[in-house]
């Protein structure tokens, strides 16, 4: 359809816009409204009206009442066939491996997710202008080398669908702790967006572990934002989180994908692991009881699945828990060679030091990562840890 | 719609006979699945000659237009009804001719 629309007004810009937004549509009214006679006529008529007063509708689009609506699951979506597989042709266009990875995400939230370029420009950090051209060349591309509006056949699909599910992941992170100090430290649109996007990718595809691993890390993650970020700005880590102001529906909802994914008795692939960590730590009522075993247990078989220095570091900090912060600076410092320019790394070590009386070397490692950090939260948390250094 | 294939290198190296005998039969499937266009070998830049004749006066310089470390040693253009299908093709012909290559469409 978006090709059709293309065809009738040579313009991918528009039609792409305009289509995703009358598949929009439809996904909410059909399952009510019913599914009208003739289909796609409906789809093109409405996107041709969408089309039309597309620049009207994007001045008045944010605020914060539809980031809200965006993060919770509106009820079971009826699977809507001829829909659905538009919207996914939409979204694996977008996530062509054929496009520079921040065309990928440039363009995802630009079509898929409908945000402006000067919002997607604002949350990467870049000129409107720079954000503008890069996806203008993207939509160029996509049409000129012809990148086709297709489901990947299922050869390519597993490989296809992990490259829409990293994009996704990354603009979740990006909300999830900002990058840059131009923007707040974190930023909730993104990480709506982001779930927003994934929910969809889960329902279109809901045979997909790793769709739904996904989602329910983005879930368990976003449960916690509320307690993430001190009254100053500061970020809180996990131990020190008042638990009472997580929100237990969307913890909730993860778990429950979890074990839906435990049932399967599929092998777990990176998103159902990394799901599953922050399950055990949203399932204790206190950092203390937190069951670091099972932590550990489940880093053991990320790793073996992504043997990275990240994840090493990661399971150094349940290490920690286990066998004492000694144990985990043993490991920690194996990870120098690749790691050293890292903050987490840096302060990951500036922990543990801290935790063996080393201050000196702790508040080293402490300032090291602080000079890494473009976060003003994380910085301002950073800090604070230092000085605690200094006085313990 | 045509896309042009193109072989990149930075050797000066020929194709080995292994090479060539892969080359072939990843021209035949082409051929046998309606890909094919057209496909040749080229010289080194070594045997270029740019020509500029754009101020009436035609400037004849020996050697390619432009140096660098990598550069087209030979070409397919195929039919193919999108990227897709090109790269898939592409990430064959890269296979049996044992290059880097770039796919770029034709306008």
């Amino acid at each position: 359809m978006v090709g059709a629309l293309t065809r009738r007004f040579g313009d991918l810009d528009l039609a792409e816009e305009a289509a995703a937004e009358a598949f929009a549509t439809a996904v909410q009214r059909w399952p009510t409204d019913g599914v009208p006679p003739a289909p796609g006529a409906w789809l093109t008529t409405t996107a041709t009206r969408k089309a039309i007063d597309s620049i009207r509708r994007e001045n008045k689009r944010g605020g914060k009442q539809k980031e809200a609506q965006l993060l919770y699951d509106d009820g079971p979506g009826e699977p809507l066939g001829a829909v659905d597989d538009e919207r996914l042709r939409l979204i694996f266009t977008c996530c062509h491996p054929a496009l520079a990875m921040e065309s990928r995400v440039a363009l995802t939230l630009r079509m898929v997710a409908g945000l402006s370029v000067a919002e997607i420009a604002r949350a990467f950090l870049v000129q409107e202008s720079a954000m503008g051209r890069r996806i203008t060349r993207a939509k160029a591309k996509i049409k000129l080398a012809r990148i086709p509006y297709r489901l990947p056949s299922a050869d390519d699909l597993p490989a296809r669908v992990s490259g829409v599910l990293a994009v996704l992941y990354l603009v979740f992170n990006e909300g999830y702790l900002a990058s840059g100090p131009g923007t707040d430290p974190v930023r909730n649109e993104l990480t709506a967006e982001a779930i927003r996007l994934t929910r969809l990718v889960r329902a279109l595809l809901p045979q997909d572990g790793e769709a739904a691993g996904l989602l329910a890390l983005m879930l368990l993650i976003e449960a916690r934002r509320a307690a993430r970020l001190s009254p100053g700005g500061e970020l809180i880590a996990l131990d020190e989180q008042d638990r009472t102001a997580w929100d237990r529906t969307l913890i909730a909802e993860g778990h429950r994908l979890v074990r839906e994914r435990l049932a399967a008795g599929a092998a777990p692939g990176r998103y159902q692991l990394l799901a599953a960590i922050n399950a055990v730590h949203t399932s204790a009522h206190d950092a203390r009881s937190t069951d670091w075993r099972q932590i550990l247990a489940l880093y053991d078989q990320l790793l073996r699945l992504d043997p990275s220095p990240i994840v090493a570091l990661n399971r150094a900090v349940a290490v920690a828990e286990l066998d004492g912060p000694q144990v985990a600076l043993g490991a920690v410092d194996r990870l120098a060679d690749t790691l050293a320019g890292y903050h987490a790394y840096q302060a990951t070590r500036a922990d543990l030091l801290r935790r063996l009386g080393r201050g000196e070397e702790s508040r080293a490692a402490y300032d090291r990562a602080i000079e890494l950090t473009g976060n003003a939260a994380e910085i301002a948390a950073l800090r604070r840890r230092r000085d605690r250094s200094r006085t313990g | 719609m045509q896309y042009l294939v193109s072989v990149i290198t930075n050797s000066t190296e020929l194709a080995t006979d292994e090479e060539g005998a892969a080359i072939d039969v990843f021209n035949s499937r082409l051929q046998a699945e309606g890909h094919w266009v057209f496909a040749g070998g080229l010289g080194g830049p070594d045997t270029a000659t740019v020509i500029d004749n754009r101020g009436g006066q035609p400037l004849v310089t020996d050697g390619p237009f432009v140096e660098s470390k990598e550069y087209l040693i030979g070409f397919w253009i195929i039919e193919a009804p999108d990227l897709d299908v090109a790269l898939a093709l592409a990430t064959e012909g890269s296979k049996a001719c044992n290059r880097k290559i770039e796919v770029r469409p034709f306008l």
